[in-house]
Order: C-alpha cells, then sequence, then structure tokens
C-alpha cells in the first residue's frame, strides 16, 4: 500500500529543514545528554542553540543570580531577572523550555568543582561556558578521564576561542595552556589561597561575539554526536578583523591528563 | 647558536624582532614581547603558521627559520559573565 501523505506535512515537523542536512544524526541529537557547564552569556547562547537544534536532555550548571549587567548578552534573561534571587541555572532551564516545550532541561546550582569523572560519564557531550582558568582546568581533566568529548568556550570582547577536545586521541586543553595562563590562574587564588571570586576582573564582552562562539560550541557537538570530526583543534576569532582559524595543537607529553590516561 | 624571529602582535599588528636561543622557550617568547609591548596581564599564546605552540617547546624543538614571523594570540578566557 502507498504511503499516505499530506499537503504541507512538513512544515509541521519542527526540525525538518535540519533533516535535510545528510549528515546530521537527529536521532543522536535528541537521545543525547548534554552537560552546559555556565549559565552566563556563552551558557545562555549554546543552550539556546541546543534547544532550537533538537536537543532533548540538557543540563545546566551554574552557582550564581543574575545581575543587571548580564542582560546585554544573555537571550534567556529579563528585565526582573535580576531582583527575582533566582538562579542562573534554573532561570536558563525555565527560559528553554518555553522556546521547546519538549526539551528536558535540569538546573544545577553549583560549582564545577563538585562534578568529578563520575558525573561527567553521564554526559555524551559537555559544553564549558565558563570564566575562568581554574574552571575549566577541572572539567578538561574531569571529561578527558571519563573519556567524554568536552567543547570549550571563551571570549574577550570582540575575540574567541573554541577548543574541541575528543579524548583519548585530542590534546586537551591543558596541553595549550602556559605560564600567562597559570598566571592568570594564581591572580583568582591570591586573596585568600583559596579558590575565591573576591578577585574576579571584570572582562570585556558583548553579544555578536558571544554568539557565534556559543554557536560554534554547539555546532562541534552536532558534528562530534554525529560522527563527524571535530575542529584540530582550536579556533580563534578575530571579530574585528572578520576572520577565524583553526589551529593544531600537539599533545604535551607532559600533561598529567595524558600521562594519567597512560596509565589507566 | 642563536636564531633572529619576528614576532607579530595579533591585537595591533605591530611587529617586532627577537634573537633566541635554541634553549629558549615558547614561554619566554611570550614573556618577552608581552613586557615589550607592554600587554594587560592576561593568558596568550604563540602560532608558527597553523600550529599553535607549546610553552615548554624549545627553541631547537620548533624548526623555526631565521626572520620566520611567529604571532602573539590572546586566549580568550570569558564568557560566563
Amino acid at each position: 500500500m502507498a504511503e499516505l501523505i499530506r499537503p504541507g506535512e512538513r512544515d509541521e515537523d519542527r526540525h525538518d529543514r535540519t533533516r535535510l542536512i545528510p549528515w546530521v544524526d537527529m536521532d543522536r541529537v535528541s537521545s543525547s545528554n548534554v552537560l552546559v557547564v555556565g549559565a552566563g552569556a556563552l551558557g545562555n547562547e549554546a543552550v539556546k542553540d541546543l534547544a532550537l537544534f533538537g536537543f532533548r536532555h540538557v543540563d545546566v550548571l551554574d552557582m550564581d543570580t543574575v545581575v543587571r549587567s548580564n542582560l546585554s548578552r544573555c537571550v534567556l534573561f529579563r528585565e526582573g531577572d535580576q531582583s527575582s534571587g533566582k538562579g542562573k541555572a534554573p532561570l536558563v532551564a525555565e527560559r528553554a523550555r518555553g522556546l521547546c516545550p519538549d526539551i528536558d532541561v535540569k538546573a544545577i546550582e553549583g560549582k564545577v568543582q563538585s562534578l568529578g569523572p563520575d558525573d561527567m560519564r553521564r554526559y555524551d557531550v559537555i559544553l564549558g561556558c565558563l570564566d575562568n582558568v581554574a574552571a575549566r582546568l577541572h572539567l578538561n581533566a574531569n571529561s578527558y578521564h571519563a573519556r567524554v568529548p568536552y567543547v570549550d568556550g571563551g571570549t574577550d570582547g570582540f575575540r574567541g576561542r573554541v577548543q574541541a577536545v575528543v579524548p583519548p586521541f585530542s590534546p586537551c586543553l591543558q596541553c595549550g595552556m602556559n605560564r600567562s595562563h597559570f598566571k592568570v590562574l594564581e591572580r583568582r587564588f591570591s586573596c585568600t589561597g583559596q579558590d575565591t571570586v573576591f578577585y574576579q576582573p571584570k572582562m570585556a564582552a558583548e553579544i555578536t561575539t558571544t554568539s557565534i562562539i556559543a554557536a560554534v560550541q554547539v555546532r562541534e557537538a552536532v558534528k562530534i554526536l554525529s560522527g563527524r570530526s571535530a575542529i584540530t583543534h582550536v579556533m580563534h576569532y578575530d571579530g574585528l578583523a572578520g576572520t577565524s582559524e583553526v589551529f593544531a595543537l600537539d599533545i604535551d607529553p607532559g600533561c598529567s591528563n595524558h600521562l594519567s590516561a597512560k596509565l589507566s | 647558536m642563536v636564531v633572529r624571529v619576528r614576532v607579530r602582535n595579533a591585537e595591533t599588528g605591530a611587529t617586532v624582532d627577537m634573537e633566541l636561543e635554541m634553549e629558549n622557550t615558547v614561554e619566554e617568547i611570550i614573556e618577552g614581547v608581552s613586557a615589550y609591548w607592554e600587554k594587560d596581564p592576561g593568558a596568550y599564546v604563540i602560532r608558527k603558521g597553523r600550529r599553535l605552540l607549546r610553552g615548554q617547546q624549545k627553541v631547537q624543538e620548533l624548526d623555526v627559520q631565521a626572520n620566520e614571523e611567529l604571532e602573539l594570540i590572546p586566549d580568550p578566557e570569558g564568557g560566563n559573565r
């Protein structure tokens, strides 16, 4: 018996146009578990893109509440959120459900340091939407040990970067860091010797670069989940020049993540 | 043995020539040009062509040619505020 169709029925499928991209594995996208760490500027954009793309299982982690200066870059926050007392993560989850009612978004209010490799193993891909080296190093090491792909984004004004880490074959974030990164880390720890936010320099940020970097992070997640190769290995974006370039990076033979991976 | 390279500041387009010993490291190049250009404190990386160099790599490992250009690029670390 011939298949029965109706005029215009394809337009009833929210993801019909995405399904026209032959390599995108929408079944994998919709069934995969994604962790977004950070519900600020990049995290807002990433969750918005994940929801619209067709991801259905997303956890969002953040420990902060909204301040009014977030509103220029955070598509899911609204005027008044800064006085609601609600955390960024629950707000992002609530608004993502507004974008896409069948998405399952869970808010986790806490620090990234509360997550270890066992927590990471619950996910198929992790997006880092962070603002400091210490949190990045924690997420990088634990996701690498859990063998879960990690896509990190960073911005500073009109500049941005994305690194896709696909263990065990690709270099990790730590492989690309040098003394200048660790000096930044030392400044953060310089007040009390513990991880505090007493010294947290204000970094330049704006929505156009934030949007681009988060979009690349989500696209890399889609590529990884659909069986395509991720970028090799780090994309640097220069918004003023209107350019982006992808640079290769070698595994650092002295990197503790790769040493311990060899031992395990 | 000494090799002279040119380092470009990706943010301004400025260049400076630098004499390097084979034992010098990429981190020393970053610190040298950052101090010269009085860069803001922050994370930076050096690229050689389409490859990012690791901080502890020595010049003798880089296969760097005389007058070859390296580039100092800021490594953005913001995004959650």
